[in-house]
């Protein structure tokens, strides 16, 4: 059976009165692929950033990689792609992807960063300042962020928001040579399409975890209305 | 998969990196552009040094008003760093004082490198800003005070520059130490309202002795040189060493919300955006409205008043930290009024600040309105005339604002004004502060608008001027009353005939306010009208040119 590379315990997470998320218990094992899916406010993005270290925890534990959520051990394990990319004004493509490998310790080569530049169809863009870019735009700079750097589990946040067909069908192709190479993938969606590609679906509502196991479009629509 | 490399020096990498971009960014600017905000930074100061030095004046005091001023001195100028100090322990924690790049949170705090040192260049980098920024501002309020004081010029300027140093390290060292060791909001506000509350305390000779009236006896030393001094230099640099050894435990989440918001927040106040960086502030504070009501106003259907219910609902639902903030601005403002009254006049403007800056929220539910000006023009009522429905609940939270203010101008003690004065003082105060609140968010930021391209800059310049300085003007004639009833006595008349007269004129100009905020949208298209026609003119002139030759 294969390692956990993600272990959330009795997660809580609380704004005031507010509770953003209730009790939560998930695992995420080795090389799994797993769709998040919910409604506006069930707690999705709120989960993906406490994984990530982003958030504090109200309460309960998450390990990532056997180190808690946030520590240097779990950053370097984990990749975080937001729903809103978030760029530096002055870097240009090619000098974001540089600037974030050196920062996780991996060496890349210009051949490599090209790469997957055009990976992301961004090659024609590779020295523009992305802060100037089009949402779909800054989004595909975005991924190539979170791919650039070593990683043994990827959180994405809504990644196909802004993003156009052939951006949409490309993503979808990195996640899946991602899951063939062995990484674990959590992804969360809107997108009821997208839970047919993954052996696991993971549904909340209002902050808890209603649904775990396989599931179709038609159980996504039934179970949390998305 | 890709690996990383175990022997990667990643706090190196971020080191060259954030070398690569400070060329970058330096070599984007121009010298020129840089000469000229020097020149911008020192116009404005000798401006603000200039207008200091006419109020304070340069005749010396006479050894028994010195000895008067140095009976709570200390506790008064000790009153300033416990205010700068409370608002670097707030700041503290809520995960101030850096604030960094968003992409910086996301990107550096997110990667395995140590935080202490991610961390620490940007909070050096703070904080030799702010200790220049103190070491000026002490020099030079030094220097403004050895002209009434006794001592060297030299003396107070050295001492003026070693306090505001002192002042800079209390205050961000104090932030580093809430924000290392993770005190909750609740705490950092208390401890603020306590040193502030000693302060007072110790400036009124109430016998409680405060801690930061050592912080006065440095700034005094070039008339009576302590020892005590030294204690707040001495505290100053052992907080400012544990507070830097401590920014890595910055939250992220904290790291992250500020980063948002105070890049907005620079941005607006550059723009003199009053309202959003109101807005922005209440935000980076986490001043969120209450989900219970302090009670619950129960109305009948819709009501007959849904636009006085509505914002009545809204001030029944403001955070305990914004009332505490209206009560701290009527006292301030309370306490500004009898210095008034005693014979320091420029004290008035600081009446007006506390009265205008307490207004701004009063007239929260029609600052609301503003902000959506889709969802009020969805509502088939003339904008004016909604707008002047709000205003009765903004003068009502600010009678009580007044009310408070009078009271403590009325308590017994130095600078006491009588009962039957003070008592006149509320109201004005009051409707000054709504009045300019209400010029400054109906009027939003002076912005050269299109309609006034066509006026000379020199006349778009002035009016720039009088758009930012108006809304705090009117607040500040709020407060005049005080003055024309000290004037009135000082002539052997009863104050109360002066108090009245100020503050009937207050009323009326308050009413004309008024007036203006039902009426201004139309005044405003009437203007849109003129201007476009104007524009219009030239084009005109030419074709009929045209036709004359044909």
């Amino acid at each position: 059976m294969s390692e956990p590379v993600l272990v959330a315990t009795e997660v809580t997470k609380s704004y005031g009165d507010l509770v953003a998320l209730h009790p939560m218990d998930l695992t995420v094992l080795a090389g799994q692929m797993v769709a998040l899916v919910g409604h506006n406010g069930s707690g999705k993005s709120t989960f993906l950033k406490l994984a990530s270290g982003l958030l504090d925890m109200s309460g309960g534990e998450i390990t990532v990689a056997g180190s808690p959520a946030g520590s240097a051990e779990a950053r370097a394990a984990v990749s975080y792609l937001p729903d809103d990319p978030v760029l530096y004004d002055d870097l240009s493509v090619r000098e974001h992807l540089a600037y974030v490998a050196a920062l996780h310790g991996a060496e890349r080569t210009e051949e490599e960063l090209d790469a997957l530049i055009g990976k992301v169809g961004l090659s024609h863009r590779a020295d523009d300042l992305p802060a100037r870019f089009s949402r779909g735009l800054r989004q595909k700079a975005s991924i190539a962020l979170g791919l650039v750097r070593p990683f043994e589990l990827l959180l994405v946040d809504e990644p196909f928001v802004g993003l156009d067909a052939p951006g949409k069908e490309a993503l979808l192709g990195v996640l899946d040579d991602l899951h063939r190479a062995g990484a674990s993938v959590v992804v969360a969606t809107h997108d009821p399409s997208f839970v047919e590609r993954v052996e696991r679906c993971v549904a909340l509502r209002d902050g808890e975890v209603v649904h775990d196991g396989p599931a179709t479009a038609a159980d996504v629509l039934r179970l949390v209305g998305a | 998969m890709l690996t990383a490399n175990p022997e990667a020096d990643l706090e190196a990498a971020l080191a060259d990196w954030r070398k690569f971009r400070r060329r970058k960014r330096l070599a984007d600017i121009h010298w020129i552009d840089a000469a000229y905000q020097a020149y911008l930074t020192a116009v404005v100061g000798g401006a603000i040094f200039g207008v200091a030095s006419g109020f304070i004046g340069d005749n010396e005091l006479s050894p028994e008003a010195v000895a008067r001023l140095l009976r709570h001195a200390d506790a008064w100028v000790g009153m300033v760093a416990a205010l700068v100090i409370g608002v670097g322990l707030r700041s503290g924690s809520r995960g101030g004082p850096v604030a960094l790049e968003r992409a910086e949170v996301r990107h550096v705090l997110l990667a395995p490198v140590d935080r202490t040192t991610a961390l620490l260049g940007p909070a050096l980098r703070q904080a030799r800003f702010l200790f220049f920024v103190g070491i000026v501002g002490g020099a030079m309020a030094g220097f403004l005070a050895s002209q009434r004081l006794p001592g060297s010029p030299g003396q107070w300027f050295a001492v003026g520059a070693l306090a505001g140093a002192t002042l800079v390290g209390l205050s961000v060292g104090a932030a580093h130490l809430a924000n290392g060791i993770g005190i909750p909001r609740w705490v950092g506000s208390l401890l603020s309202v306590i040193l502030v509350g000693l302060a007072i305390a110790d400036g009124l000779g109430a016998g409680v002795p405060s801690p930061t009236a050592a912080f006065g006896r440095l700034a005094l030393w070039p008339v009576r040189f302590d020892g005590w001094g030294v204690a707040p230099i001495v505290v100053a640099v052992v907080l400012m060493g544990i507070g830097l050894r401590l920014v890595g435990n910055t939250p992220l989440e904290a790291a992250e919300r500020r980063s948002t918001l105070v890049g907005q927040l620079r941005f607006a106040a550059t723009l003199q955006d009053v309202r959003t960086v109101l807005v922005l502030r209440r935000q980076l504070a986490m001043e969120l409205p209450r989900l219970r009501p302090w009670f619950t106003v129960r109305v009948k259907g819709t009501g007959r008043s849904p636009v006085f219910v509505r914002g009545l609902r809204g001030v029944l639902r403001w955070p305990a930290a914004r009332v505490a903030r209206m009560g701290l601005l009527a006292v301030v403002a309370g306490g500004a009024l009898r210095a008034v009254w005693a014979g320091t006049t420029p004290m008035i403007l600081l009446a007006g600040a506390a009265a205008f800056v307490a207004a701004l929220d009063a007239v929260e539910p029609l600052a609301q309105e503003v902000d959506h000006p889709s969802r009020r023009d969805s509502i088939p009522m003339e904008s004016g005339e909604l707008h002047l429905r709000h205003v009765p609940i903004a003068v009502l939270v600010m009678v009580l604002f007044g009310i408070v203010a009078a009271v403590m101008a009325g308590v017994p003690g130095p600078g006491q004004v009588p009962g039957d004065v003070a008592s006149l003082l509320a109201l004005p105060l009051a409707c000054g502060g709504v009045g300019g609140a209400l010029v400054s968010v109906l009027g939003g930021p002076p912005s050269s608008s299109d309609t006034w391209n066509l006026v000379p800059p020199e006349v778009a310049g002035m009016r720039l001027a009088f758009r930012t300085a108006w809304p705090p003007a009117i607040a500040i004639l709020g407060a005049v009353p005080v003055l024309l009833a000290r004037t009135v006595l000082n002539k052997h008349q009863p104050a109360t005939s002066g108090a009245s007269v100020g503050s009937m004129g207050v009323l009326a100009l308050f009413v004309l306010v008024a007036g203006w905020v039902r009426v201004r949208a139309r005044i405003g298209e009437w203007w849109q009208t003129q201007m476009s026609m104007a524009k219009q003119l030239p084009a005109n002139t030419a074709d009929d040119n045209e036709r004359d030759e044909a």
